[in-house]
């Protein structure tokens, strides 16, 4: 049975010579794989919004039908959970939610799925909270600290308070990088395993058996990627309300918090 | 599928067997193969994938931002106010058929009333010239009635005169026969002023 880790696995496709940047250090230029995934659902989201949004008319077509509830979505996310002011950050938060769902679209129908890697999820996390330290530290300076101390709180609860609050914000990130790693890998892992049974299954590997667990193991390949395409859109739509909710937290810092 | 040769056990006993093993020994195999055996974690591909993807943030995140948003909310802005003013348009154009609607009751109520005003008028005048005709007639027939009361006086007086001249002929007649002479004038006129002054 093939390696269902083997999947993840970055291949040079064409090799590059490693540049030093200023700050990542020297940096490996070869165009891999997941540059081709990333390149492919950067591209296909650009053509989509392209063609949404080229000719678009006041009565919608099919195509911009289904653009603008994406847009919508979005949109609406946006301004019930940030306010007023999430219009200004519609533009990140939809980046943020396209290009996490069709990287995780494109995993379920080409052959390597970039949200499975551990470096493009974190580069979202550390993005997005990155955002969110830049919007606090701007917007109210020093008063940024303030997000972590809760308003109503006995003054005696207040230094556990406090470092429960830090904790969870230092952890942000992980959550978010994890969690759309775990749900990608762990669906892609499921989905080659049932794959590999099929394979042992037809090429007789596991003899008679085989007249019963191929055909169980197709199904539950057929199930899971329905599941699959489940979450691949659930988790973007996490990670965008996840998004919201953190930067609602610098944005509306001392009102409502 | 580029390496053949490196199947499933090879990579699990590695990753199981030897874990502990290159940390410490074999610095260049560790980072080689990641920790735990997962692909994810060959750091060497890490710096490549992250400015790869900052860059293609960066840009989408421009498009977005400048072209795709503004496209999208001009397109959405347009709908709500095509919508807003054909409902304005709606809701006057109903407004005005309500109006009209309200005249033409207005009028319809005009117009049966002016028709009522006129039947009435015509019945009281239809009825005023009859109640006016009959008053002639009944005039002319009461004027009738009494020249034929004061024709039939007039005849029963005369009648009432011939009479007199009737009851004394009858009168000395009867004398005449009675007694065998007969009785001058004097004498029946002085027995009809007794009766009279009797009666």
């Amino acid at each position: 049975m093939a390696d269902p880790l083997h999947q993840f696995k970055i291949e040079k496709i064409v090799d590059l010579p490693d540049v030093t940047l200023p700050g990542l250090g020297s940096v490996d230029l070869a165009i891999t794989n997941s540059h081709v995934a990333m390149t492919v659902a950067f591209a296909a989201i650009v053509l989509f919004l392209t063609a949404v949004t080229s000719n678009a008319q006041v009565v919608p077509g099919r195509l911009q039908t289904v653009g603008e509830g994406v847009f919508g979505l979005i949109d609406n996310l946006t301004e019930s959970i940030i306010g007023h002011e999430g219009r200004k950050l519609f533009p990140f938060v939809f980046t943020v939610f396209t290009l996490i769902l069709g990287m995780n679209f494109l995993g379920l129908m080409l052959a390597f799925t970039a949200t499975s890697q551990i470096a493009v999820t974190a580069t979202f996390g550390v993005l997005t909270i990155g955002l969110v330290l830049i919007i606090g530290f701007a917007k109210h300076g020093l008063g940024f600290f303030k997000l972590f101390v809760p308003s109503g709180v006995p003054w005696v609860l207040l230094p556990v308070i406090i470092l429960i609050e830090f904790a969870s914000f230092l952890l942000r990130p992980v959550t978010l990088t994890l969690r759309l790693f775990g749900n990608m890998m762990g669906g892609h892992v499921a989905l080659k395993v049932f794959a590999g049974f099929v394979a042992a299954a037809v090429i007789g590997k596991i003899g008679l058996l085989g007249l019963l667990v191929g055909p169980l193991s197709i199904g539950m390949v057929t199930a899971l990627t329905a599941l699959e395409f489940l979450v691949a859109f659930l988790q973007a739509f996490v990670f965008a309300v996840l998004t919201c909710i953190y930067l609602n937290d610098v944005v509306n810092l001392g009102h409502g918090h | 599928m580029a390496d053949p040769t490196q199947s499933a056990p090879a990579v699990s006993t590695h990753g199981a067997g030897a874990s502990p093993a290159p940390g410490a020994t074999h610095e260049a195999a560790g980072a080689e193969h990641g920790s735990g055996g997962l692909p994810q974690f060959e750091f060497q591909h890490w710096g490549g994938q992250i400015a790869y993807l900052l860059v293609l943030f960066a840009i989408l995140y421009v498009l977005i931002a400048r072209v795709f948003t503004p496209r999208m909310r001009r397109v959405i802005d347009e709908r709500a106010s095509t919508i807003a003013g054909a409902l304005e348009a709606a809701r006057q154009v109903q407004a005005e058929a309500l109006e009209q609607s309200r005249a033409a009751a207005a009028d319809l109520a005009e117009a049966r009333a002016r028709s009522q005003a006129l039947a009435f008028d015509a019945r009281a005048k239809a009825a005023a010239e009859a109640a006016e005709r009959s008053a002639i007639e009944e005039a002319k027939l009461a004027a009738q009635l009494a020249e034929a009361e004061t024709r039939i006086a007039g005849m029963r007086d005369s009648a009432m005169a011939q009479i007199g001249a009737v009851a004394n002929d009858t009168a000395m007649a009867i004398i005449e026969k009675l007694t065998g002479k007969s009785a001058s004038a004097a004498d029946l006129k002085a027995a009809s002023a007794v009766r009279g002054g009797a009666a």
